[in-house]
């Protein structure tokens, strides 16, 4: 076992190095297509926790002055329970520690305004989910009649703020996933084409193997252990380029002005692990994928 | 150890490389095949060693029929065989003791196996103190001895080769057939195409003539002609 194990190591190192343009190729092409599918799953991230208060079908949402007692809070909780099956499905309330946490999300590109908002000073919520969300007109009048009420802060309405993000979220998702998948599958088809030239090179040890009674697995392995190591490379190098890319941008959006709207669009949460050990499987996949195919399709040289 | 029953073999319908042909080799027979280029010599070796399937007829080795043999069984087939090639097909990258160590380490031989067998071996065909050169720093003959151990270092039941004294002088040739006659000498049954008429003559051994893919001739201790 042990000098399989050396053998198949060493065959592999000595067939990349002999392959070393061809090898540097290949990592770089995964290396590309994976840092887009790995920046596609970032941004989407990003775009979750902008729309994070928005998640349920919450189309309105009331905001209440810091410091508002119950009883204050009462006389929005009577205003909305009237509205209940007429213009409104459901309410609840988010109150001090639910909008601490929703402002962890919100300013998460801005921590210098999330340091302002404490338990004393942060606007409690009350998030609407309205029977009809497209009868927007029904939405404003709430909207106009809620500001009314003492106490309450400011009303938002989703489609100030939801429309936009959610086309952008679709453009972004839209293109950027037929652009990783291409590039997949550009890197897939390089990873077998220097397989196919690997073996090529090797023709004669393959034949000289098969002759003397090498399975077809034994002399497969090493070929396909190179291609393994082409993607998880590939995956490595991609995940580098994200996390730097990735610290630069949530860097960048801190100098962003707080009603810019972007200050959610970061992630900082510890997603950027999980999807840097997303892409080197994924690397690991396309380059067992290629040159599987490619040392089954081409053994017999 | 061999046996052919009713084989034919054709590449195209024009070109037919065996009729069949039919014949038995019992273990521990040294036989030559003999005939022109084209005659279908290196297809019968072919055949023996599954690198070809006959269209029809069986193909019996060691007892079993390897014409329906399962792709994933032809390898175990293929370690009871040794093969020597006018070319060598020796690895140049590669050391006299790799080149014959290659043979048991990708079937998984361990270690200290091929430190006991490859040594023997290279003895065995007269190279010792040469194990670390190279192909190209060898002569012909030498190349072809590597070639031999290389075949025989996993002492198959069965060697084939085809022409292995084509690309050596008479002298070096002679060598080589002492060589083989002597691992056949072990029990290794060994089946020999060639060319070469002195040394079929010399040898007196079976001898299988084809010509045009047919069988013509089978002579026990025959000449080329």
């Amino acid at each position: 076992m042990i000098s399989r194990l050396s053998y198949i190591f060493r065959e592999t190192g000595a067939s990349m190095q002999r392959n070393v343009t061809l090898s540097v190729a290949a990592v770089i092409t995964s290396a590309v297509s994976l840092l887009i599918f790995g920046l596609t799953l970032i941004i989407q991230h990003g775009f979750d926790n902008l729309l994070a208060q928005w998640e349920g079908g919450v189309e309105m949402i009331v905001y209440v002055n810091a410091g508002a007692g119950d009883e204050q809070r009462l006389v929005v909780e009577e205003a909305l329970s009237q509205q209940v099956g007429i213009t409104i499905e459901d309410w609840s309330y988010c109150d001090v520690t639910c909008s601490l946490t929703d402002a962890d999300r919100l300013f998460a590109g801005d921590p210098g305004t999330r340091a302002q908002l404490t338990a004393d000073n942060i606007p409690t919520q009350y998030k609407v989910v309205p029977l009809d969300a497209t009868q927007v007109d029904i939405l404003r009048g709430l909207r106009d009649r809620y500001l009314e009420l003492p106490n309450v802060y400011s009303v938002q309405l989703a489609e100030e703020q939801l429309d936009l993000i959610s086309k952008l979220q679709g453009f972004v998702s839209t293109y950027t996933t037929g652009l990783w998948i291409a590039l997949m599958i550009a890197a897939s088809l390089l990873i077998w084409n220097t397989i196919r030239t690997a073996m090529f090179a090797r023709r004669r040890e393959i034949e000289v193997m098969k002759l003397v009674g090498a399975t077809d697995w034994f002399i497969r392995v090493p070929f396909m252990l190179e291609g393994l190591l082409q993607g998880v490379a590939g995956g490595a190098v991609a995940s580098i380029a994200m996390w730097f890319i990735n610290d630069r941008w949530t860097a960048g959006v801190e100098s962003f002005p707080v009603n810019s709207g972007m200050t959610a669009l970061v992630v900082i949460d510890g997603y950027q692990w999980q999807v840097a050990l997303i892409l080197i499987v994924f690397g690991a996949l396309i380059g067992t994928i290629g040159s599987g195919t490619a040392a089954s399709r081409f053994l017999d040289v | 150890m061999i046996r052919l029953e009713n084989v034919t073999k054709s590449y195209s319908e024009e070109v037919i490389a065996l009729r069949d042909a039919s014949f038995e080799v019992a273990k521990g027979e040294f036989v030559f095949l003999v005939g022109p280029s084209g005659s279908g010599k290196s297809t019968l070796l072919r055949l023996i060693n599954r690198q070809e399937r006959p269209e029809l007829g069986a193909v019996w080795v060691a007892g079993r029929n390897i014409v329906d043999m399962p792709g994933n069984r032809v390898p175990m087939l293929r370690r009871n065989i040794g093969n020597v090639f006018q070319d060598y097909k020796l690895l140049s990258n590669k050391t006299v003791f790799e080149n014959v160590a290659f043979a048991l380490e990708v079937i998984g031989r361990p270690k200290h196996v091929i430190r006991q067998q490859v040594p023997a071996v290279i003895d065995l065909v007269g190279l010792a103190g040469k194990e670390d050169r190279f192909p190209d720093q060898l002569s012909g003959g030498e190349q072809q001895r590597v070639s031999i151990a290389r075949a025989f270092v996993n002492r198959p039941l069965i060697l084939v080769a085809d022409e292995p004294t084509g690309n050596l002088d008479p002298a070096t040739g002679e060598g080589i057939m002492r060589l083989l006659d002597r691992i056949n000498g072990t029990g290794t049954t060994v089946v020999m195409a060639t060319h070469d008429q002195r040394i079929v003559d010399a040898m007196r051994k079976r001898v299988i003539q084809l010509d045009r893919g047919v069988i013509v001739r089978d002579q026990a201790r025959g000449v080329y002609q």
